[in-house]
């Protein structure tokens, strides 16, 4: 891929109106969750299994004291350093050309490392039942409509943004909007910023924040976990080497004292006495 | 084996509590290991259907993780005194464990070596009862939260996968050995038997675990024996058993 494409969201020209929300469903068919209402209008706590994209409503008091109502399209970043890529033990999830992160489904085997490693915690297990009643589990999260990207589509949420709050292209060409927008909005929000976390190698969903992340319960410098690094880069390759080295150390004893030193220790009689 | 026959005369080594504890944790380690065994290394992914799916995995796997966490109590309860001796011996650290891995280097590989004598565990037995402390609080410790991760903080979640990891690769690593030196090692082949049945021969006990033996007949548990495990004296002290013969 010569061009490197990401998904752009402005928060700041979204009008909450959730039409992103339904296009995913209905693109990927996806069922209706029936919600409690949240004391909110937001829908969703966060995303689900089901619910690929929640949009945020967020009642947020400024520096001057003043109501802000903040929203904010969420959905899986597509980390170009995925965490979850990195601790699914069936290498069920992986990056396409596209630089999005997908899951297998047929290599998954819902054990839920991703979803406790994530460190945007995007992703979820949905429960399935086969025909015998036994249940069991994947895990399910956005594609950004890799299936349509492949056809040369955009994605659902992007082509039917009303407001241009989202876009969908070149990765150098939207950040550097994204660098200008937030040079024309700081009077209105100071704290405004390009959202597009080193921690996890940059994300493919590249973000104007409004505020600074935390507002957002978007963590300030997410990064894969370092307990995951260790256990998928060291311990486990050592764990695997030093089964390896032990039994050749059991091999060798066994080659050693059965066939080369054979009938050494028994002359003259052992020390078993 | 152009030596004498060995006498039969046995004695008592493990209690039934620690047979039953040590059957239960060896049991339990290898069908934990090998319900995890195709979530460590996907060349095992054919024991999912062998296992009942990943979730009939998953299942096994926190059937065995309970089990696994018993042996500990089943020794504590049954048999204190023995569980206080292992402790004892634990920290119980002398010459003649330094002098016990120069020589056994030379048994494992088949060279001439002498015996030296050691109390009820040999230093290579302690050493593979730290590894194996420390691995088990590991592996029971970080399971809990990867088990039941909504009632833990992500953090403690995530670093749960990574001492899981140490944990039981470091275990499997040193029961390797363990096993070996029980069911494939010559010498040890008593000690196997011993660990299933309690009972050991007393030739190889004397021979193994000298002071422990010497301190038993002090005290009148154990016969007293020549060479070939025979009693030197003719009337032994009540706990003494014949097997076999």
């Amino acid at each position: 891929m010569a061009t490197e494409y990401v998904k752009f969201v402005d928060v700041t020209k979204c009008d909450g109106c959730r039409a992103c929300m339904v296009a995913c469903k209905n693109w990927n068919d996806l069922p209706a969750e029936q919600q409690d209402f949240l004391g909110s209008a937001q829908s969703h706590a966060k995303t689900t299994a089901d619910t690929w994209n929640v949009l945020q409503y967020i009642e947020h008091e400024n520096s001057k004291g003043k109501l802000d109502y903040l929203f904010r399209h969420s959905a899986c970043f597509h980390c170009t350093d995925a965490a979850c890529e990195k601790v699914c033990p069936e290498n069920a999830i992986s990056y396409t050309d596209f630089g999005t992160v997908v899951i297998d489904h047929e290599k998954c085997v819902g054990c839920g490392y991703c979803v406790n490693n994530c460190p945007f915690e995007v992703i979820s297990l949905k429960e399935y039942v086969d025909k015998n009643g036994d249940k069991y589990r994947k895990a399910h999260k956005c594609t950004m409509c890799t299936d349509r990207l492949e056809e040369g589509l955009q994605p659902a949420c992007v082509t039917t943004c009303h407001t241009g709050a989202m876009e969908f292209g070149d990765k150098a060409a939207m950040i550097k909007k994204a660098e200008e927008r937030v040079k024309q909005i700081k009077d209105r929000y100071p704290n405004a910023m390009v959202y597009n976390p080193k921690g996890v190698g940059g994300t493919h969903t590249v973000y104007v924040l409004a505020e600074k992340p935390s507002v957002y319960g978007l963590p300030e410098n997410p990064k894969v976990p370092t307990s995951a690094v260790l256990w998928k880069d060291y311990a486990q390759p050592l764990g695997k080497m030093m089964i390896g080295a032990t039994t050749m150390g059991v091999i060798g004893m066994f080659i050693s004292s059965r066939i080369i030193n054979k009938g050494k220790q028994d002359e003259g009689g052992d020390s078993h006495e | 084996m152009s030596k004498p026959q060995k006498s039969n005369v046995k004695v008592r080594r493990f209690s039934k509590a620690f047979v039953w504890a040590h059957g239960i944790n060896a049991i339990s380690f290898f069908a934990l290991y090998i319900t995890a065994l195709p979530m460590y290394t996907e060349f095992f992914d054919w024991l999912y259907p062998v296992l009942g799916g990943p979730e009939g995995a998953r299942l096994l796997h926190r059937i065995f993780a309970v089990a696994f966490v018993t042996p500990t109590f089943i020794w504590v309860i049954f048999d204190f005194p023995g569980f206080k001796r292992w402790m004892k011996e634990l920290v119980t650290w002398k010459k003649r464990d330094i002098d016990f891995f120069k020589e056994v280097a030379k048994e494992l590989f088949g060279f001439k070596f002498k015996h030296v004598r050691q109390s009820f565990f040999n230093a290579g037995e302690k050493i593979n009862s730290f590894i194996q402390i420390f691995t088990a609080i590991l592996i029971i410790a970080s399971g809990i939260p990867m088990w039941f991760p909504e009632f833990f903080p992500a953090a403690v979640v995530q670093w749960g996968y990574f001492f899981h990891n140490v944990g039981f690769g470091l275990a499997i690593a040193v029961v390797v050995g363990h096993i070996y030196l029980s069911v494939v090692h010559k010498h040890s082949s008593p000690g196997y038997t011993g660990v299933i049945t309690g009972e050991v021969p007393a030739w190889w006990a004397k021979g193994h675990y000298t002071d422990w033996y010497d301190e038993e007949v002090a005290k009148g548990n154990f016969p007293d024996i020549d060479e070939n495990g025979n009693p030197k004296k003719p009337t032994s002290p009540d706990s003494k058993k014949k097997k076999g013969a």
